[in-house]
């Protein structure tokens, strides 16, 4: 469906991505992440043929994105990250617009979208909210059924209610086939979404894994009360506890080794009480977007 | 051709192009009225002054002789830096809006995610916009046959030799358009687009009346549109400038040309 070719792009100097390379299958749920700048659009922006390699290639149905753009447009729904509409428009004008270019009669999938939105299709764009003109961005982007969905940040001003909806409307058009490219720098709507997770930063992919193999990877937080003070303050972590704060009896820090290794060093210490949480994805991902690749060896 | 590009475009146009297709059936229709009526007994006054004749002369590329006549008032009518400015003014605002104005606003992202490919885009503008010149000149013709009414019948131009001035400024009008798409293709910003189309102008415009103070200048009259687009000797003979009508088509269909190898070549960057 997507595949992407150590894919470099600069833009003068500055270097928007460099040496990328994906593949993605049909039906999938694949989360792009990265932190504001790391090349997300961009890699965005070549798959639809707006921007041209400067090393590398990208195709989509098998099909080269900038030789082949408009063809393989036809089967993308796209949301831009920065969605910007004609002010004087109203829902209605828009979607029988896109109706006429696609050649395609969208008007009942989009009325039934709007229902599910909720979105007065007949407010021009300047009256809109920002939630609003997302939620018609995302309807113009999901009307004609594509097969691959772009969408850059699309969760951006939509209510915790909305995203939820639109989450499940994903997950629906996935178990039907189609795939979903879905670009965010939010870890939380990632994780609920998706089942593949690919990191880039400054340009770089830096990770690129099923969510199980993130989460087996991810450290798990764990907090111990010692029954002394003393000993709180006399006893050696073991290698594979990374100790990030003390607190009187507590100490609270993350398990860089396996549990089992934990619960057996921890049944021959003077622990009061030991706590440990799920794998923390979230202060993975931090670590991904801070250092990279070595985020994994450390 | 795609349906619904040329929709979007009629209806961003629409309003801009009734507006000033209004404004010059009526100021097509002011001069054509006033210009007659008003002016032919100053004029003798008039020309004697040598700088009024000069200016008069460079207005309309040719010498207008001893007397104003008719014809002349005519070909002033179409030639007045108001109706060219109107004229120009649909040209360049319509002819940058695509590409630079949407990238400009940012709307290019939705409009290129569409199944679309950017030669589509750029022609379904490019009909719309000759489109709209039909349309805006065919008032202004309108305007003129009005306004012309209180001159006598037998010293009003025929519609034959008015539908040749027509023809002539829309070569005009075409070839500025081609120019500003050019701009348009090549550039971000809109307003950048826009004041580098209106600055070339201004210049061609200048060009025109130096030659007529300044001999050395006149080795560069070709520049200058207005060198062919000249209604007076068109009013007089009725003949079709079928050179300088080629000359300008070429022009706009060079800079058109190149900026649609431009656009479809160009990377379309909005952040």
């Amino acid at each position: 469906m997507i595949e992407i070719e150590r894919l470099t792009r600069r833009y003068g100097s500055r270097t928007g991505v460099e040496g990328v390379s994906l593949r993605i299958d049909a039906g999938s749920l694949f989360g792009f992440l990265g932190p504001n700048g790391s090349g997300k659009t961009t890699t965005i922006r070549v798959l639809l043929g707006f921007l041209r390699p400067t090393e590398g290639r990208a195709s989509l149905f098998g099909r080269d994105c900038w030789q082949a753009g408009r063809q393989i447009r036809q089967d993308v729904g796209y949301l831009p990250g920065d969605l910007r509409l004609y002010p004087s428009w109203t829902g209605q004008q828009y979607l029988k617009l896109f109706g006429q270019i696609r050649r395609r009669d969208i008007a009942a999938a989009g009325g039934d979208l709007a229902d599910r939105f909720s979105l007065d299709m007949a407010v021009p764009v300047r009256k809109m909210s920002r939630g609003m003109r997302q939620k018609l961005g995302l309807l113009l982007a999901l009307a004609h059924e594509p097969q691959l969905l772009i969408l850059d940040e699309p969760t951006a001003s939509l209510d915790p209610l909305m995203q939820e909806q639109l989450l499940q409307l994903l997950r629906a058009l996935a178990e039907k086939g189609h795939t979903v490219f879905f670009s965010s720098h939010t870890l939380s709507e990632v994780e609920r979404l998706c089942d593949r997770v690919a990191i880039v930063r400054e340009g770089r992919l830096v990770a690129d894994e099923t969510l199980e193999t993130l989460r087996g990877r991810a450290r798990r937080r764990f907090t111990i009360r010692w029954v002394r003070l003393t000993d709180a303050a006399d006893v050696k972590p073991p290698p594979f506890l990374a100790v990030d704060e003390r607190r009187n009896r507590t100490w609270d820090g993350s398990l860089t080794g396996e549990t089992p290794q934990l619960v057996q060093w921890a049944a021959t210490q003077p622990i009061e009480d030991l706590t440990i949480g799920h794998p923390d994805l979230d202060s993975l991902f931090r670590r991904y977007y801070a250092h990279g690749p070595e985020a994994d060896a450390s | 051709m795609n349906r619904g590009l040329l929709a979007k475009s009629i209806r961003e146009a629409t309003l801009v192009t009734v507006m000033l297709s209004a404004a010059l059936m009526l100021i097509e229709g002011i001069l054509s009225y006033v210009l007659p009526t008003v002016m032919q007994d100053f004029s003798a006054t008039l020309l004697q002054l040598p700088f009024f004749r000069t200016i008069i002369q460079a207005l309309l590329g040719a010498d207008v002789g001893d007397q104003l006549v008719p014809q002349t008032f005519v070909a002033i009518a179409w030639v007045h830096p108001t109706v060219l400015a109107l004229v120009w003014t649909q040209a360049i605002v319509f002819c940058t809006r695509v590409p630079a104005g949407e990238i400009d606003r940012g709307t290019i992202d939705m409009l290129l995610g569409l199944p679309v490919s950017r030669w589509q885009v750029y022609v379904a503008e490019t009909i719309v916009f000759l489109g709209s010149g039909l349309v805006m000149l065919l008032m202004a013709l309108i305007g003129h046959r009005l306004g012309i009414m209180s001159v006598a019948a037998e010293d009003r131009p025929g519609i034959g030799t008015m539908l040749v001035i027509v023809a002539n400024l829309y070569c005009m009008f075409a070839a500025v358009g081609g120019l500003a798409f050019m701009v348009s293709a090549i550039g971000y910003r809109r307003g950048r687009a826009i004041s580098v189309v209106f600055g070339i102008l201004i210049f061609s415009f200048m060009l025109n009346f130096l030659v007529q103070f300044w001999a050395p200048a006149r080795v560069f009259a070709f520049l200058g549109v207005l060198n062919y687009y000249q209604p007076l000797p068109t009013v007089r003979t009725g003949d079709w400038p079928i050179g300088d009508m080629l000359a300008l088509l070429t022009f706009g269909a060079v800079f058109w040309t190149a900026g649609g190898f431009w656009f479809a070549r160009r990377d379309i960057c909005t952040v």
